[in-house]
Protein backbone atom coordinates (compact mmCIF):
# COMPACT_ATOMS: atom_id res chain seq x y z
CA UNK A 1 0.00 0.00 0.00
CA UNK A 2 1.33 3.41 -0.92
CA UNK A 3 0.52 6.49 1.07
CA UNK A 4 3.41 8.94 0.86
CA UNK A 5 2.62 11.88 -1.46
CA UNK A 6 6.18 11.84 -2.72
CA UNK A 7 5.77 8.25 -3.85
CA UNK A 8 2.47 9.08 -5.52
CA UNK A 9 4.10 11.99 -7.33
CA UNK A 10 6.95 9.70 -8.36
CA UNK A 11 4.40 7.19 -9.65
CA UNK A 12 2.75 9.93 -11.73
CA UNK A 13 6.08 11.03 -13.16
CA UNK A 14 7.09 7.45 -13.84
CA UNK A 15 3.83 6.70 -15.63
CA UNK A 16 4.20 9.81 -17.81
CA UNK A 17 7.80 8.93 -18.60
CA UNK A 18 6.79 5.37 -19.44
CA UNK A 19 4.06 6.58 -21.80
CA UNK A 20 6.50 8.95 -23.47
CA UNK A 21 9.06 6.16 -23.79
CA UNK A 22 6.43 3.99 -25.47
CA UNK A 23 5.57 6.78 -27.92
CA UNK A 24 9.25 7.27 -28.75
CA UNK A 25 9.71 3.56 -29.30
CA UNK A 26 6.63 3.39 -31.52
CA UNK A 27 7.92 6.30 -33.57
CA UNK A 28 11.28 4.59 -33.93
CA UNK A 29 9.49 1.37 -34.88
CA UNK A 30 7.44 3.16 -37.52
CA UNK A 31 10.63 4.66 -38.93
CA UNK A 32 12.23 1.24 -38.91
CA UNK A 33 9.22 -0.26 -40.68
CA UNK A 34 9.41 2.51 -43.27
CA UNK A 35 13.12 1.83 -43.74
CA UNK A 36 12.53 -1.90 -44.08
CA UNK A 37 9.72 -1.26 -46.56
CA UNK A 38 12.07 0.95 -48.57
CA UNK A 39 14.72 -1.75 -48.53
CA UNK A 40 12.19 -4.41 -49.52
CA UNK A 41 11.42 -2.34 -52.59
CA UNK A 42 14.99 -1.36 -53.27
CA UNK A 43 16.79 -4.62 -52.64
CA UNK A 44 14.94 -6.64 -55.28
CA UNK A 45 15.84 -3.86 -57.71
CA UNK A 46 19.44 -4.08 -56.63
CA UNK A 47 19.30 -7.86 -56.83
CA UNK A 48 17.73 -7.64 -60.28
CA UNK A 49 20.40 -5.21 -61.40
CA UNK A 50 23.08 -7.55 -60.09
CA UNK A 51 21.52 -10.57 -61.73
CA UNK A 52 21.16 -8.66 -64.97
CA UNK A 53 24.88 -8.07 -65.06
CA UNK A 54 26.08 -10.07 -67.97
CA UNK A 55 29.30 -12.06 -68.15
CA UNK A 56 31.88 -11.54 -70.86
CA UNK A 57 31.19 -15.07 -72.09
CA UNK A 58 27.49 -14.24 -72.49
CA UNK A 59 28.38 -11.09 -74.43
CA UNK A 60 30.74 -13.13 -76.60
CA UNK A 61 28.07 -15.76 -77.22
CA UNK A 62 25.58 -13.03 -78.08
CA UNK A 63 27.47 -11.91 -81.18
CA UNK A 64 27.17 -15.11 -83.27
CA UNK A 65 23.75 -15.77 -81.75
CA UNK A 66 22.55 -12.47 -83.15
CA UNK A 67 24.33 -12.37 -86.48
CA UNK A 68 24.69 -15.21 -88.92
CA UNK A 69 27.96 -14.02 -90.46
CA UNK A 70 29.65 -14.04 -87.04
CA UNK A 71 29.00 -17.69 -86.39
CA UNK A 72 32.18 -19.66 -85.85
CA UNK A 73 34.22 -16.55 -85.12
CA UNK A 74 34.70 -17.37 -81.43
CA UNK A 75 34.66 -13.83 -79.99
CA UNK A 76 36.54 -12.98 -76.83
CA UNK A 77 35.20 -10.01 -74.89
CA UNK A 78 36.53 -7.80 -72.12
CA UNK A 79 34.66 -5.43 -69.85
CA UNK A 80 34.71 -1.72 -70.54
CA UNK A 81 31.83 -0.81 -68.23
CA UNK A 82 30.33 -3.83 -66.48
CA UNK A 83 26.83 -4.59 -67.68
CA UNK A 84 26.97 -1.79 -70.26
CA UNK A 85 29.95 -1.80 -72.61
CA UNK A 86 32.32 -4.52 -73.79
CA UNK A 87 35.18 -4.78 -76.26
CA UNK A 88 35.19 -7.95 -78.29
CA UNK A 89 37.82 -9.47 -80.56
CA UNK A 90 37.04 -12.33 -82.92
CA UNK A 91 39.37 -15.32 -82.87
CA UNK A 92 38.49 -15.96 -86.51
CA UNK A 93 37.45 -13.43 -89.10
CA UNK A 94 33.98 -13.75 -90.52
CA UNK A 95 34.13 -16.32 -93.31
CA UNK A 96 31.55 -14.64 -95.49
CA UNK A 97 31.20 -10.95 -94.62
CA UNK A 98 28.00 -9.53 -96.00
CA UNK A 99 29.70 -6.26 -96.85
CA UNK A 100 33.25 -5.58 -97.99
CA UNK A 101 34.00 -3.04 -95.30
CA UNK A 102 32.58 -3.95 -91.94
CA UNK A 103 33.83 -0.88 -90.10
CA UNK A 104 30.88 0.90 -88.51
CA UNK A 105 28.55 -2.00 -89.20
CA UNK A 106 26.13 -2.61 -86.35
CA UNK A 107 24.73 -5.99 -85.36
CA UNK A 108 22.39 -7.07 -82.59
CA UNK A 109 23.38 -9.47 -79.84
CA UNK A 110 21.03 -12.17 -78.60
CA UNK A 111 21.04 -13.76 -75.16
CA UNK A 112 20.60 -17.39 -74.18
CA UNK A 113 16.84 -16.96 -74.08
CA UNK A 114 16.89 -15.89 -77.71
CA UNK A 115 15.97 -12.29 -77.08
CA UNK A 116 17.81 -9.24 -78.37
CA UNK A 117 19.81 -7.89 -75.44
CA UNK A 118 22.07 -5.31 -77.09
CA UNK A 119 24.25 -4.72 -80.08
CA UNK A 120 27.80 -4.23 -81.35
CA UNK A 121 29.57 -1.90 -83.74
CA UNK A 122 32.53 -3.08 -85.79
CA UNK A 123 35.69 -1.10 -85.16
CA UNK A 124 37.61 -2.51 -88.11
CA UNK A 125 36.97 -3.10 -91.74
CA UNK A 126 37.74 -6.80 -91.44
CA UNK A 127 35.30 -7.11 -88.57
CA UNK A 128 37.82 -8.47 -86.05
CA UNK A 129 37.04 -5.95 -83.26
CA UNK A 130 33.64 -4.95 -82.04
CA UNK A 131 32.42 -2.54 -79.40
CA UNK A 132 29.32 -4.01 -77.81
CA UNK A 133 26.63 -2.38 -75.71
CA UNK A 134 24.04 -4.09 -73.51
CA UNK A 135 20.43 -3.07 -73.01
CA UNK A 136 19.49 0.60 -73.19
CA UNK A 137 23.09 1.52 -73.92
CA UNK A 138 22.71 -0.20 -77.32
CA UNK A 139 19.65 1.94 -77.99
CA UNK A 140 21.51 5.09 -77.01
CA UNK A 141 24.35 4.07 -79.35
CA UNK A 142 21.76 3.77 -82.14
CA UNK A 143 22.72 0.12 -82.70
CA UNK A 144 19.25 -1.27 -82.05
CA UNK A 145 15.94 0.46 -81.77
CA UNK A 146 14.05 0.57 -78.51
CA UNK A 147 11.35 -1.56 -80.11
CA UNK A 148 13.84 -4.19 -81.22
CA UNK A 149 15.50 -4.49 -77.79
CA UNK A 150 13.98 -7.48 -76.05
CA UNK A 151 12.45 -8.89 -79.21
CA UNK A 152 12.39 -12.64 -79.67
CA UNK A 153 15.14 -13.77 -82.02
CA UNK A 154 15.04 -17.52 -82.53
CA UNK A 155 17.95 -17.57 -85.00
CA UNK A 156 20.87 -15.36 -86.04
CA UNK A 157 19.93 -12.62 -88.46
CA UNK A 158 21.21 -12.21 -91.97
CA UNK A 159 21.82 -9.01 -93.84
CA UNK B 1 -6.61 -9.67 -9.60
CA UNK B 2 -3.79 -9.79 -12.09
CA UNK B 3 -0.49 -11.29 -10.98
CA UNK B 4 2.69 -9.23 -11.11
CA UNK B 5 3.82 -11.30 -14.07
CA UNK B 6 0.60 -10.50 -15.92
CA UNK B 7 0.99 -6.81 -15.15
CA UNK B 8 4.55 -6.82 -16.45
CA UNK B 9 3.42 -8.58 -19.57
CA UNK B 10 0.68 -5.99 -20.11
CA UNK B 11 3.16 -3.22 -19.31
CA UNK B 12 5.02 -3.92 -22.52
CA UNK B 13 2.48 -1.68 -24.17
CA UNK B 14 0.51 -0.24 -21.29
CA UNK B 15 2.00 2.27 -18.81
CA UNK B 16 -1.09 1.93 -16.58
CA UNK B 17 -0.28 -1.72 -15.95
CA UNK B 18 3.21 -0.71 -14.90
CA UNK B 19 1.72 1.94 -12.62
CA UNK B 20 -0.34 -0.75 -10.93
CA UNK B 21 2.79 -2.78 -10.31
CA UNK B 22 4.44 0.36 -8.96
CA UNK B 23 1.54 0.89 -6.58
CA UNK B 24 2.03 -2.61 -5.24
CA UNK B 25 5.74 -2.32 -4.60
CA UNK B 26 6.72 1.35 -4.39
CA UNK B 27 6.31 1.49 -0.62
CA UNK B 28 8.34 -1.64 -0.03
CA UNK B 29 11.08 -0.70 -2.48
CA UNK B 30 11.30 2.75 -0.94
CA UNK B 31 11.37 1.11 2.46
CA UNK B 32 14.23 -1.08 1.34
CA UNK B 33 16.27 1.89 0.16
CA UNK B 34 15.30 3.95 3.19
CA UNK B 35 16.40 1.14 5.46
CA UNK B 36 19.82 1.14 3.79
CA UNK B 37 20.38 4.86 3.31
CA UNK B 38 18.42 6.42 6.15
CA UNK B 39 18.00 9.33 3.76
CA UNK B 40 14.48 9.96 2.55
CA UNK B 41 15.41 11.87 -0.61
CA UNK B 42 18.15 9.44 -1.53
CA UNK B 43 15.72 6.56 -1.04
CA UNK B 44 13.22 8.33 -3.27
CA UNK B 45 15.81 8.75 -6.03
CA UNK B 46 16.90 5.15 -5.69
CA UNK B 47 13.27 4.05 -5.85
CA UNK B 48 12.78 6.06 -9.02
CA UNK B 49 15.92 4.51 -10.50
CA UNK B 50 14.77 1.02 -9.49
CA UNK B 51 11.40 1.37 -11.22
CA UNK B 52 12.89 3.12 -14.23
CA UNK B 53 15.24 0.13 -14.57
CA UNK B 54 12.28 -2.20 -14.17
CA UNK B 55 10.40 -0.36 -16.91
CA UNK B 56 13.33 -0.52 -19.32
CA UNK B 57 13.97 -4.21 -18.66
CA UNK B 58 10.35 -5.34 -18.24
CA UNK B 59 10.48 -7.39 -21.44
CA UNK B 60 13.24 -9.51 -19.92
CA UNK B 61 11.24 -10.38 -16.81
CA UNK B 62 10.91 -14.12 -16.33
CA UNK B 63 8.35 -15.46 -13.92
CA UNK B 64 10.42 -17.52 -11.48
CA UNK B 65 8.44 -16.85 -8.35
CA UNK B 66 4.93 -18.05 -9.12
CA UNK B 67 3.80 -14.79 -10.66
CA UNK B 68 5.48 -12.50 -8.16
CA UNK B 69 7.78 -9.75 -9.37
CA UNK B 70 9.06 -9.13 -5.85
CA UNK B 71 12.37 -11.03 -6.12
CA UNK B 72 13.04 -9.45 -9.50
CA UNK B 73 12.28 -5.93 -8.30
CA UNK B 74 14.34 -6.28 -5.15
CA UNK B 75 17.23 -7.70 -7.18
CA UNK B 76 17.07 -4.52 -9.27
CA UNK B 77 16.82 -2.40 -6.14
CA UNK B 78 19.86 -4.11 -4.68
CA UNK B 79 21.85 -3.61 -7.89
CA UNK B 80 20.90 0.07 -8.03
CA UNK B 81 21.99 0.50 -4.43
CA UNK B 82 25.28 -1.38 -4.82
CA UNK B 83 26.12 0.42 -8.06
CA UNK B 84 25.43 3.78 -6.46
CA UNK B 85 27.76 3.03 -3.55
CA UNK B 86 30.46 1.61 -5.81
CA UNK B 87 30.39 4.70 -8.03
CA UNK B 88 29.93 7.05 -5.11
CA UNK B 89 27.08 8.66 -7.01
CA UNK B 90 23.40 7.83 -7.18
CA UNK B 91 22.78 5.58 -10.16
CA UNK B 92 20.87 7.59 -12.76
CA UNK B 93 21.20 5.60 -16.00
CA UNK B 94 17.56 4.51 -16.24
CA UNK B 95 16.19 7.86 -15.06
CA UNK B 96 18.20 9.64 -17.72
CA UNK B 97 16.89 7.27 -20.34
CA UNK B 98 13.34 8.14 -19.31
CA UNK B 99 13.95 11.86 -18.73
CA UNK B 100 12.95 11.24 -15.15
CA UNK B 101 15.81 13.02 -13.45
CA UNK B 102 14.91 15.50 -10.80
CA UNK B 103 17.84 17.79 -10.17
CA UNK B 104 18.42 18.51 -6.51
CA UNK B 105 20.31 21.38 -4.99
CA UNK B 106 22.27 18.91 -2.94
CA UNK B 107 22.67 15.45 -4.39
CA UNK B 108 22.80 12.74 -1.72
CA UNK B 109 26.17 11.03 -1.62
CA UNK B 110 26.18 7.27 -1.32
CA UNK B 111 28.07 5.82 1.59
CA UNK B 112 29.57 2.40 2.19
CA UNK B 113 27.35 1.91 5.21
CA UNK B 114 24.35 1.73 2.86
CA UNK B 115 25.47 -1.79 2.05
CA UNK B 116 25.73 -2.89 5.66
CA UNK B 117 23.43 -5.74 6.40
CA UNK B 118 22.87 -6.80 2.83
CA UNK B 119 25.09 -9.85 3.05
CA UNK B 120 24.17 -10.41 6.67
CA UNK B 121 20.55 -10.84 5.63
CA UNK B 122 21.59 -13.69 3.39
CA UNK B 123 23.86 -15.10 6.06
CA UNK B 124 20.96 -15.14 8.52
CA UNK B 125 19.02 -17.59 6.40
CA UNK B 126 19.09 -21.27 7.28
CA UNK B 127 21.24 -23.48 5.09
CA UNK B 128 18.12 -25.06 3.63
CA UNK B 129 16.55 -21.70 2.77
CA UNK B 130 19.78 -20.38 1.30
CA UNK B 131 20.25 -23.48 -0.83
CA UNK B 132 16.63 -23.36 -1.98
CA UNK B 133 16.92 -19.70 -2.96
CA UNK B 134 20.22 -20.35 -4.72
CA UNK B 135 18.80 -23.24 -6.74
CA UNK B 136 15.55 -21.44 -7.54
CA UNK B 137 16.66 -17.86 -8.17
CA UNK B 138 20.22 -18.24 -9.39
CA UNK B 139 20.16 -21.67 -11.01
CA UNK B 140 16.56 -21.23 -12.18
CA UNK B 141 15.50 -24.78 -11.31
CA UNK B 142 11.84 -25.73 -11.35
CA UNK B 143 10.30 -26.61 -8.00
CA UNK B 144 10.17 -30.25 -9.10
CA UNK B 145 13.89 -30.29 -9.89
CA UNK B 146 14.66 -28.30 -6.76
CA UNK B 147 12.74 -30.88 -4.73
CA UNK B 148 14.70 -33.74 -6.30
CA UNK B 149 18.02 -32.00 -5.64
CA UNK B 150 17.21 -31.34 -1.99
CA UNK B 151 15.49 -34.64 -1.30
CA UNK B 152 12.03 -33.23 -0.75
CA UNK B 153 8.79 -32.65 -2.62
CA UNK B 154 8.07 -29.82 -5.04
CA UNK B 155 5.54 -28.41 -2.59
CA UNK B 156 8.00 -28.43 0.28
CA UNK B 157 10.61 -26.80 -1.97
CA UNK B 158 8.14 -24.06 -2.83
CA UNK B 159 7.48 -23.42 0.87
CA UNK B 160 11.21 -23.27 1.61
CA UNK B 161 11.78 -20.70 -1.12
CA UNK B 162 8.81 -18.67 0.06
CA UNK B 163 10.07 -18.65 3.63
CA UNK B 164 13.53 -17.65 2.51
CA UNK B 165 12.21 -14.77 0.44
CA UNK B 166 9.95 -13.61 3.24
CA UNK B 167 12.79 -13.71 5.75
CA UNK B 168 15.03 -11.78 3.39
CA UNK B 169 12.37 -9.19 2.74
CA UNK B 170 11.73 -8.66 6.42
CA UNK B 171 15.39 -8.28 7.25
CA UNK B 172 16.15 -5.99 4.35
CA UNK B 173 13.13 -3.77 4.89
CA UNK B 174 13.76 -3.38 8.59
CA UNK B 175 15.13 0.13 9.24
CA UNK B 176 18.42 0.15 11.06
CA UNK B 177 17.33 3.04 13.22
CA UNK B 178 14.54 5.53 13.63
CA UNK B 179 13.66 7.27 10.40
CA UNK B 180 12.14 10.62 9.76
Amino acid sequence: MMEAPALTALGDALERAAAQDLRRRRTRRRRLVALVATLVVAVPGIAYAASSLISVDEVAAGLPAGTYMLQGTAPHCTVVHAGIEYHCVLSKLPAQPEVADLKGTVEPTVNGDKHVNGGCRSLRSDGREWQCYIGQAAVEQRIVSADFLGEYAPGPGRG
Amino acid sequence: MQSDAQLLSAARSDPHAFRELYERYAGRVHGFHLGRTRDYEAALDLTAETFAHAWLSRARFEDRASGSAGPWLFAIARNVLVTSVRRNRLERFARERLDLLEERAVEPEPEERWLEGLDEALAALSDGELEALQLRIVDELSYEELGRRTGTTAGAARVRVHRGLTALRQRLLKPKEALR
